[in-house]
């Protein structure tokens, strides 16, 4: 059984989301619902719910702004945005779950099975706290990324990923102590996540950390040597983005 | 034929001897007697007439003269033993019975007449003319006098005689014979003993055609060089010389003063036309213009004919020839015909090839200018449909959400009248039209708060004059849309059920006046950071402007806490 808490500026998106709730996971009991920051504040610190449904987008305020009211944050967040580019991201970097507006009920069941998981290992404040010290910096400034591991959430610095590599829809991290850490996330979502900071799609399978690039070998129609000594190829579409890129540095 | 006959030496000692006393005896009485010049002048005259004299009866005793030269016709002429340059018997164009001898340098002569042996000697008759005052008039032969003679050397035996002896110096002598059988075949034999004149120009007269016939324009009493300027209109030059009683003996030759080439030459002269002060007509030439091909000095010479039986050496020669420099200036006029034609088309040509290839470069100029205003206009363009898809992402996904909970809520039919809203909605947002009628854009903005109304449950009113016609009057596509969602969004969606969005199409004289007003809180109009709406707002005006340079949009923001109202005014749109 969890109990929720769902926050949203609009009554007809509450009202979709209690009956989704309702008819497809029935762990989830809707305690509250509020529609403005001073309403979800106030119904969070009267019902502790376990799992918050959280609208980023709200009239001229946002969600996170519910969470920096709050003192203590001990539930699971699932956010629910129409579309908000900055926020996602920065929701993105720090692992958190979140679901696209009209609600997919396959994610919706993913997502509320998640929580319902983390919910006994207490990890989740951690998490916030991280989204709400991203959310202060401007998107390039970024430092760390939460990565979600089987078990655990790692906050690994930037500087520190040397690359990652695509294992179907899994990604290694290849980490400057020699660490290798595998993400249950695709190559794809990182090397978007990660390219306001500078890293390089070498590759399909590929994405470098430029601070690691030793040199350009022309072997092959282009390689790049890590500090490391590995080699990572270079695929044709990338060549110049590349180039340039290591150009500018 | 004529043999010149050798001097007698004891005869010129004789002469010489005659001199020598007179002078001596005469130079000798003026110093001893101290007597004035002119008494002396006087001595001397009377000195020489008396040595003439002598001459003459020593002639006539039959003692000869030391040569003979023939005079021209049936005259021959005897001259004293230090005669000098004799130039005789010369024969001048249309001159055929006259024969002039130029004796300068010769004191007397005596004349001699000799008939062919068949000739009517008694038919003759002869007038001698000294200066023009007859001496002997028609006087006929005395037949007693005649005797046989070579007549200078010929072979023939002629009849001859003396006509007499006379001095020749400084006087003209002029015999004329006839018979009366011919009396009009007059032969006339001049013996020139006065220096030859120079010849003078009296007048250069320029011949200009006028519509009236010709008009002759003078310039008397010609300086050694003279200004002409001939003009197109000009086509005769006429010299005026002066007149004397030789002037067939003047020939006169143009020069061009720089190749030396000579361009004319004439030995006719013409009399008539110029009048001279003793009413005697004045000998002239006419010149053609068209002898003058450039302007430039040209030399006048006019000197006695080059006497054919002993040539005049080149300095003497001098001494009588009269020259003048005619300065000779052609009018502009004066280019042909053709070659003015030939100018007038070069000109042409050569300012019509400057005009063309200045309006190429204008012309260029132009469509590069035309190519970036066009490339501007398509810019603005481009941004403006940039902005206009910018139908707002959030707005979209949450109207779909909001359908999605009207299927969640059994709601079916109202589910499928808002989906086919949203459908017609993102059609005209996706439908890439410049200008779409009132009309549609009526549609489009019901469409879009009834979609926004299923979100936020407040009332709206589309009002519009009824004097417009919302079928034909067309505006920009997605005009009002944003500042309807900026009402909406920052406007009552707080508000919810009580929340009111009114808006207006309205006419203002030429001017189509929108209006969209909500009953919000209002914002601070002066605030820069006023959120990406209003942004877009402006910047959506701006390219409008850029687009529509004829029509301006203004954009006017009047905002209370009662709530904001704008008005967009498009001038001159109707």
């Amino acid at each position: 059984m969890m109990r929720a808490v769902l926050i949203d500026d609009e009554i007809s998106n509450l009202e979709n989301l209690q009956a989704l709730l309702k008819k497809h996971c029935g762990q989830v009991t809707v305690m509250a619902t509020a529609q403005n920051v001073s309403d979800a504040v106030a119904a969070i610190e009267e019902y502790a719910p376990d799992l918050v449904f959280l609208d980023i987008q709200m009239g001229e305020q946002t969600g996170f702004e519910v969470l920096k009211l709050l003192p203590i944050r001990n539930f699971e967040v699932i956010f629910v945005t129409a579309y908000d580019q900055y926020g996602i991201h920065a929701v993105k970097f720090a692992a958190l779950d979140y679901l696209l507006k009209p609600v997919d009920i396959e994610e919706l069941k993913d997502a509320v099975n998640k929580a319902d998981r983390k919910q006994v290992r207490h990890t989740a404040t951690s998490q916030l706290d991280f989204l709400l010290q991203q959310l202060k910096k401007p998107e390039t400034n970024v430092s760390k990324i939460a990565l979600q591991m089987q078990n655990e959430i790692r906050y690994i610095t930037l500087s520190e990923i040397i690359r990652c590599e695509a294992d179907n829809t899994y990604t290694h991290f290849f980490l400057s102590g020699g660490e290798k850490i595998l993400v249950s996330k695709s190559l794809k979502e990182y090397a978007d996540l990660l390219r306001p900071n500078g890293f390089l799609r070498t590759h399909q399978s590929h994405l470098v950390n430029p601070k690691y690039v030793k040199s350009w070998l022309k072997e092959d129609g282009g390689i790049l040597l890590l500090s490391s000594g590995e080699k990572i190829p270079i695929s044709k579409p990338n060549k110049d983005t590349v180039k340039k890129a290591l150009q500018q540095l | 034929m004529v043999q010149i006959l050798h001097q007698s030496i004891p005869l010129l000692f004789q002469a010489l001897l005659f001199l020598f006393y007179g002078f001596s005896f005469a130079i000798i009485a003026a110093s001893l007697m101290h007597i004035k010049f002119n008494t002396m002048k006087k001595i001397i005259f009377t000195l020489l007439s008396f040595i003439i004299t002598l001459s003459t009866v020593q002639a006539q005793k039959g003692i000869n003269f030391s040569r003979t030269y023939p005079a021209g016709g049936k005259l021959l002429m005897h001259v004293d033993s230090a005669a000098k340059n004799i130039y005789y018997a010369n024969v001048f164009p249309n001159q055929p019975n006259t024969s002039f001898s130029y004796l300068p340098e010769v004191s007397q002569v005596n004349i001699q007449i000799n008939f062919k042996k068949k000739a009517h000697i008694q038919n003759y008759r002869y007038t001698i003319l000294v200066d023009n005052k007859p001496s002997i008039v028609n006087q006929s032969i005395n037949e007693a006098q005649l005797e046989d003679t070579h007549a200078g050397g010929d072979e023939e035996i002629f009849r001859s005689t003396t006509l007499g002896t006379f001095p020749v110096k400084g006087k003209v002598i002029t015999t004329l014979v006839y018979s009366t059988e011919k009396p009009l075949d007059i032969e006339k034999a001049v013996l020139y003993g006065k220096p030859l004149p120079k010849a003078k120009i009296k007048a250069f007269l320029k011949r200009t055609v006028t519509d009236k016939g010709v008009n002759y324009t003078p310039i008397t009493d010609p300086k050694e060089s003279t200004h002409l300027t001939l003009t197109e209109k000009d086509d005769e030059l006429t010299l005026v010389k002066d007149r004397s009683a030789i002037d067939y003996l003047y020939y006169t030759t143009i020069k061009d003063k720089k190749t030396q080439k000579i361009i004319y030459e004439s030995t006719a002269w013409q009399y008539g036309g110029y009048i001279d002060e003793t009413n005697e007509f004045s000998p002239y030439l006419q010149v053609d213009k068209s002898i003058f091909k450039k302007s430039g000095d040209y030399e006048i010479i006019i000197q006695p004919s080059t006497f054919s039986r002993f040539k005049m050496p080149a300095n003497e020669m001098e001494k009588y020839t009269a020259r003048y420099t005619l300065a000779i200036t052609l009018d502009q006029e004066n280019y042909s015909k053709r070659e003015l034609w030939m100018y007038i088309l070069f000109a042409a040509l050569a300012i019509g090839l400057a005009f063309l290839v200045i309006l190429y470069f204008i012309k260029k100029r132009n469509q590069k200018k035309l190519a970036e205003n066009e490339q501007q206009k398509n810019t603005a363009k481009l941004q403006l449909n940039a902005i206009r898809s910018q139908l707002n992402p959030h707005f979209m996904f949450n109207a779909l959400s909001g359908i999605q909970n009207l299927m969640n809520k059994n709601e079916i039919d109202n589910a499928n009248k808002y989906l086919s809203k949203f459908a017609r909605l993102t059609r005209n947002v996706l439908h890439d039209r410049e200008l779409i009628s009132l009309a549609q854009e009526k549609t489009l903005l019901d469409d879009y708060l009834q979609m926004e109304q299923l979100r936020f449950g407040f009332t709206y009113k589309i009002n519009h004059a009824e004097n417009l016609s919302l079928d034909i009057t067309e505006i920009p596509a997605m005009l009002l849309q944003p500042f309807v969602e900026n009402a909406v969004k920052h406007g009552i969606s707080k508000k919810a059920a009580d929340g009111q969005v009114i808006i207006t199409f309205m006419q203002q004289g030429n001017d189509l006046v929108l209006t969209v007003s909500d009953n919000g809180n209002g914002f601070d109009t002066g605030k820069k950071n006023n959120g990406l709406g209003l942004q877009l707002s402006n910047s959506r005006i701006t390219l409008l402007n850029d687009i529509y340079k004829e029509n301006r949009f203004t954009l006017a923001i009047q905002s209370t806490p009662q709530g904001t109202k704008i008005s967009l005014t498009l001038s001159d749109w109707l």
